[in-house]
């Protein structure tokens, strides 16, 4: 024994045994069924209990054995569990490649990677060349630049401080994280906002709101955090000691105003007008001046209230905003659609308006939007296509004039695009044109060549014929070729084919 | 009428649901012969009337009066008709005649004088044949004697005629005539629209009647379309920006090798 047990301590300072007096009924139970060969007969076990250390000699029992949790059982049953290592395939990959780790024996080879899932892809908006020049153009920044930076950040999957990093545009100027990002935001924002929308408008507003980015604000706030880390010691412990000085200061300026007011309140009482007086005195006016002023307030409070308890949420007021004043008790809004009444927010100007601007009456039909009279053959084809007539509807509604709207919009839009992919088509097949020809000009020079190694000379004299033809004319034989051979060398990458063969027969 | 009436509500559009349009029934040979032009073919009526059909009623819509709110709905049928212009006054605002042929009417509602609204005029084509899907092979116009087994004829287009910032007065009689609202759900047949050419089938087989599943219908229809059109353009778009790389790229080596 290394030391006294507790038991002895407890005998020594004559102390009650603390699991005794009140134990636990189970525990005493326990205890019993253990001890039962020794409790003597006809001894109360309460007595028995109480008679001294011999009764607890289990006090390791006692104490460790039940109040212990119960250990967890980690991986069942005892059993041993077999690790192997097995070789996997990371569905997130695409270039396939095997590495193994260790797996519970038994586990299914086939069954995908978990973590495979936790390899999001950004989706990096882009924007084509017409969008660019429409709403994305910025004096600060040129399209190459702005591409530049989306393919960083695509790149690095929108972690900006690593785009900022990495941020190495050539000839350009340097720019900041703020730069980066505010940039950035306002493209997609711009993109955001004015492309057609699939969803709902909460969706949109919501996506809006996540791409906000103030750069006056975060720039400031940067500026803010480093001069408060930028402080010396001096200006720490100058700071804090004018913070001490101001509450001491406070803390002296309420006393004294509570001093002031004990004794103005002793000297002149309720005259002295101060508000916290209880006056005694009740149905007096200083009583029922408060009375009717927290009436006052109260009934104030709930005007306030009410058309803030009438709209659900703040973040609806922001979302949607003609909806505060749409927003009506459900009564209202039942009176409206039982006579057909839509209600529109004025503009607070718009209230003097004359008879010449009234709109008279029409029918709902009538006032549908017209597709742009260029496009509208194509809109029409679009929609035709999709069954969808777009100069007629069979419930011409408010809200399905409405989506008739949004859907020529979004034609249009699909019009719009096509159109713009046909020109670069177009300018793409130019491209290639030229491209070819300026590859087949390289050619001119070397598929004669390439021929004579052929020919194995034979007929270098024709070729020097058609060669005088093709090329610039009124040089010599000899002056072409070296001509031929310095565009072979600048043009080496576009005319791959006649390159080596020539090579091969100046090699000869 | 006091001036405090003649204040327009601001802020404020009500709207009534009509249909316009026309049923057509084929003559047979004896009603033929009864009248005086036997070249006649087809018995029809046109008419303005409320969207809301009355419960078990042999008509399309009509089941409010429209009369407190229009004063005279004027015909104008085709010119070979006698004396074609027709004004009717009271309700039912339609006109029934024979004819042998499909023309334009035009149909000029006048409000009344409280409202302080000009007439307006729309255009209804008065359909005698049978509606058939384009391109379904089957011929634009059947027999007479196929039509007259497949029934009247329908052509009836739903609208909602909006008074925008509506004079006190004139407010006040539209509420004192709250419009029967549209079924809910389909009872009956739904009448045929060229913008739907699916609901054929549905408008079949007896007195249709406007509902707002039509509605809902339509919506769903126009939604579906906007879904395709956007996933379309979204396609597009990275097609074009795809090309725009590619001609960059192109741009680029042609100025590289210039």
């Amino acid at each position: 024994m290394v030391g006294p047990s507790a038991s002895d301590v407890r005998s020594v300072l004559q102390l009650p045994n603390p699991s005794t007096p009140t134990p636990g009924p189970s525990q005493l139970r326990r205890t019993q069924t253990v001890e039962r060969p020794r409790k003597p007969e006809g001894l109360p076990r309460e007595v028995y209990s109480l008679i001294g250390p011999t009764a607890v000699p289990t006090l390791v029992a006692q104490f460790a054995k039940p109040r212990l949790k119960q250990k967890p059982n980690l991986g069942g049953s005892g059993r041993r569990v077999r690790w192997e290592w097995k070789s996997f395939g990371n569905g997130a990959r695409s270039d396939g490649l095997k590495l193994s780790h260790w797996t519970k024996a038994g586990a299914d080879p086939e069954a995908e990677y978990p973590f495979a899932k936790y390899n999001t892809q950004s989706n990096v908006l882009t924007y084509s060349q017409d969008e660019y020049t429409r709403l994305l153009e910025d004096p600060g920044w040129t399209k190459e630049e702005t591409d530049y930076l989306f393919q960083l950040v695509q790149e690095f999957d929108g972690r900006f401080y690593i785009v900022h990093d990495r941020y190495e545009y050539p000839n350009g100027t340097p720019r900041s994280l703020e730069d980066i990002k505010d940039r950035y935001f306002s493209v997609c924002r711009k993109l955001v906002r004015n492309r057609p929308w699939a969803g709902d408008d909460a969706g949109k507003s919501q996506l809006l709101a996540s791409l906000t980015f103030d750069k006056e604000r975060e720039s400031t706030r940067k500026k803010y955090l480093a001069s408060l880390e930028q402080r010396t010691p001096n200006q720490i412990a100058e700071e804090e000691a004018l913070y001490v000085e101001l509450k001491r200061l406070e803390q002296t300026e309420r006393k004294f105003k509570k001093d002031r007011d004990e004794l103005l309140r002793t000297l002149l009482g309720i005259e002295s007008g101060l508000p916290d007086i209880v006056a005694d005195e009740d149905g007096l006016n200083g009583g029922s001046a408060s009375y009717a002023e927290t009436r006052r307030n109260r009934r104030k409070g709930g005007e306030v209230e009410t058309p803030v308890s009438a709209t659900p949420s703040a973040s609806t007021i922001t979302l949607n905003q003609p909806a505060p004043k749409r927003q009506q008790s459900a009564k209202s809004a039942a009176y409206d659609a039982l006579h057909c009444i839509q209600r529109i927010d004025l503009p607070p100007n718009a209230t003097t308006s004359t008879k010449s601007s009234h709109v008279p009456v029409y029918l709902r039909s009538y006032k549908l939007p017209a597709p742009k009279t260029a496009a509208a053959p194509r809109i029409a084809q679009v929609l035709g296509e999709l069954g969808i007539s777009h100069t007629r509807l069979v419930m011409p509604t408010k809200e399905n004039c409405a989506q008739l709207e949004s859907l020529i919009e979004a034609a249009a839009a699909l019009v719009e695009t096509k159109k713009l992919v046909d020109k670069v088509d177009q300018d793409i097949r130019v491209a290639k044109i030229r491209l070819a020809s300026r590859t087949s000009d390289g050619d001119e020079g070397e598929t004669p060549g390439a021929m004579d190694a052929d020919d194995d000379g034979e007929g270098a004299e024709e070729d020097e014929e058609g060669r005088a033809q093709s090329v610039v004319s009124g040089r010599s034989g000899r002056g072409r070729k070296q001509a031929r051979r310095s565009m072979s060398i600048s043009s080496v990458d576009t005319s791959t084919t006649g390159g080596p063969k020539r090579k091969k027969r100046r090699g000869e | 009428m006091s001036s405090a009436e003649r204040v327009r509500v601001r802020g404020l559009n009500i709207f009534r649901p009509i249909i316009y349009g026309n049923t057509a029934v084929v003559l047979n040979q004896k009603e033929r012969e009864a009248l005086t032009t036997p070249d006649h073919t087809h018995r029809w009526t046109v008419a303005v009337r409320s969207a809301a059909s009355a419960p078990d009623s042999e008509i399309v819509g009509g089941a409010d009066d429209l009369s407190y709110f229009i004063k005279r709905v004027t015909f104008k049928l085709h010119d070979t008709y006698a004396n074609p212009t027709r004004n009717i006054d009271k309700p039912p605002f339609e006109v029934s005649e024979t004819g042998w042929g499909e023309f334009e009417v035009q149909i000029r509602i006048t409000f009344i004088p409280e409202s302080g609204e000009k007439a307006y005029t729309l255009y209804h084509h008065l359909k005698l044949h049978p509606w058939t899907v384009v391109g379904s092979g089957e011929p634009e116009q059947p027999p007479l004697e196929t039509a007259a087994k497949m029934g009247p004829v329908h052509s009836w287009q739903y609208d909602e005629i909006v008074f925008h910032d509506p004079f006190q007065s004139f407010l006040n009689t539209l509420v004192a005539h709250p419009p029967t609202a549209l079924p809910k759900t389909k009872r009956r047949p739904i009448p045929f629209h060229t913008a739907n050419p699916a609901s054929l089938e549905a408008s079949k087989g007896g007195v249709p009647e406007f509902c707002l599943d039509m509605e809902r219908e339509e919506a769903e229809r126009l939604e579906a379309a906007r879904k395709a059109i956007i996933a379309e353009q979204d396609k597009w778009r990275a097609t074009l920006i795809e090309k725009e790389k590619e001609l960059e790229k192109m741009n680029k080596s042609l100025s590289e090798s210039a």
